[in-house]
């Protein structure tokens, strides 16, 4: 059971990739405003959550890498996306949790921005390599709705990412210090 | 260029930026390019399909039980609706029985085989659709194991609704019709036009994500409400598949050709299950 306890976080984050693209197919209609939409990004929110609390574990950047590429070969099928966004996001968080403050809304806004910045770097990179064309319009209108929603799942899944971060640090023993 | 490379961030910076572009680009092209993904790709796909299958169980309940308390509220409704549309039925019931006779005879009189018109379906359900807000993708619980090949239709609602992009062995990725993928198969369609002639072009989709019929010849006796149906010109999808019908008609931004709307046939905002069409010609 023991190692079943390192790789705990692993499996969350496996079941929040899962849920997002249930809840994108069930809650597609709620989401969208005319040619506006949000993301569903609960894989996201988590891997930045789990850097703010946790900011000194480093297994969870290598994580954040393969949880990454596991997402973008299953969503996009192509690797860039996420792959580049997830780690980079993990040990910028982990750098901010440093002088940040350990409260729900300054986490909040550093999620928000995180949100923000994936947006636009996903819409970037798939406008570049031809998988969509949207204007930049339809792009900084969304941004608002996406950070409406960005809320509402930040809200649903802080202290779940924040105790499994706590409890069940990537490939640490936390029983081998007690 | 010497401190460059005795720079060792800046050099490492670098390199990372060049391998990303070199794994991007070269995922682009495979994923283009192969008519399936590689086998590790398909497995990831595969082993996230069976997850979002477990998952999508109690999820389904609950939007289905939702469903059903809408369902109700509209019956009465739907009811006086139908009832209008079952006194046509029998009739084109026994019309289409008819012609169908007809058609095989004339077929085996002509000693034809198979044409552009025939196709075979699987059934399949929608398990996930993609988590971001800019690609329309679907995934749906039949692979390559059901007979589902790449760039065959789909279609929901009674329209086609899009495209296989991607076939794995016990799932499959549609994109749909509303894509601004740029590489992108697009569909090939006709309409009958009001003085009874076809006009043949292609959908795509305009600025403003909405389907419209391009590169037509002549659109003007196009009316609005005229059915637009594929063409089974373009390969892979047979002839016949209502797309949607004529909402509009404009000209481009240059002046130059006609821009018809469409309003899309298929139910591309909740498609829960799909028809994917197998054409029985070969391309």
């Amino acid at each position: 059971m023991r190692v079943f306890r390192k790789w705990v976080l692993a499996i969350a984050l496996f079941v929040a990739l899962i849920l997002d693209g249930t809840l994108a197919f069930y809650l597609h209609q709620f989401m969208n405003i005319g040619a506006y939409g949000a993301s569903t990004w609960i894989l996201p929110i988590g891997i930045m959550l789990i850097g703010l609390f946790d900011d000194t574990n480093p297994n969870e950047i290598w994580l954040a890498l393969g949880a990454g590429i596991v997402a973008d070969i299953s969503t996009l099928g192509i690797i860039g996306v996420y792959t580049v966004f997830f780690p980079v996001s993990c040990w910028a968080c982990q750098r901010v949790a440093r002088f940040l403050p350990e409260i729900f809304w300054s986490r909040l806004i550093v999620v928000i921005i995180g949100v923000t910045i994936l947006d636009i770097y996903s819409w970037a990179i798939l406008t570049m390599v031809g998988i969509i064309s949207v204007s930049i319009k339809i792009m900084l209108i969304s941004l608002a709705v996406n950070a409406c929603w960005t809320i509402i799942f930040f809200s649903i899944t802080y202290w779940i990412w924040g105790n499994l971060a706590e409890n069940y640090p990537f490939l640490i023993d936390l029983r081998a210090y007690r | 260029m010497k401190k460059f490379l005795q720079n060792k961030k800046l050099l490492t910076t670098f390199i990372v930026i060049f391998l990303i572009l070199v794994i991007l680009g070269g995922s682009v092209n495979l994923r283009n390019k192969r008519n399936t993904p590689l086998l590790v790709q398909s497995f990831g796909n595969d082993v996230v399909a069976v997850g979002s299958r477990i998952v999508d169980i109690p999820v389904g309940w609950i939007s289905g039980g939702l469903n059903n308390v809408n369902d109700i509220l509209n019956t009465q409704t739907e009811n006086n609706h139908l009832k209008s549309q079952v006194t046509n039925l029998g009739q084109t019931k026994a019309r289409n029985q008819a012609l169908e006779a007809e058609n095989k005879q004339l077929r085996s009189a002509l000693k034809l085989k198979d044409t552009l018109t025939g196709y075979d379906l699987i059934n399949a359900s929608v398990i996930s659709r993609s988590s971001d807000t800019w690609s329309d993708l679907l995934v749906i619980n039949k692979g390559s194991s059901a007979g589902v090949q790449k760039n065959q239709a789909v279609m929901c609602g009674g329209g086609v609704i899009g495209r296989i992009i991607e076939v794995n062995a016990a799932s499959s990725k549609v994109e749909l019709i509303t894509t601004t993928d740029k590489s992108a198969n697009r569909f090939a369609v006709q309409a009958t036009a009001s003085n009874g002639k076809s006009v043949h072009g292609i959908i795509t989709v305009n600025s403003d994500n909405n389907l419209a019929f391009t590169q037509v010849v002549d659109s003007r006796k196009l009316k609005q409400g005229t059915k637009v149906y594929t063409s089974g010109m373009g390969g892979n999808s047979p002839k016949g598949l209502l797309v949607g019908t004529v909402s509009k008609t404009t000209r481009d931004s240059f002046g130059l050709s006609d821009l018809i709307k469409i309003n899309p046939a298929g139910e591309i905002n909740d498609p829960s299950v799909v028809t994917v069409i197998k054409r029985k010609v070969a391309n």
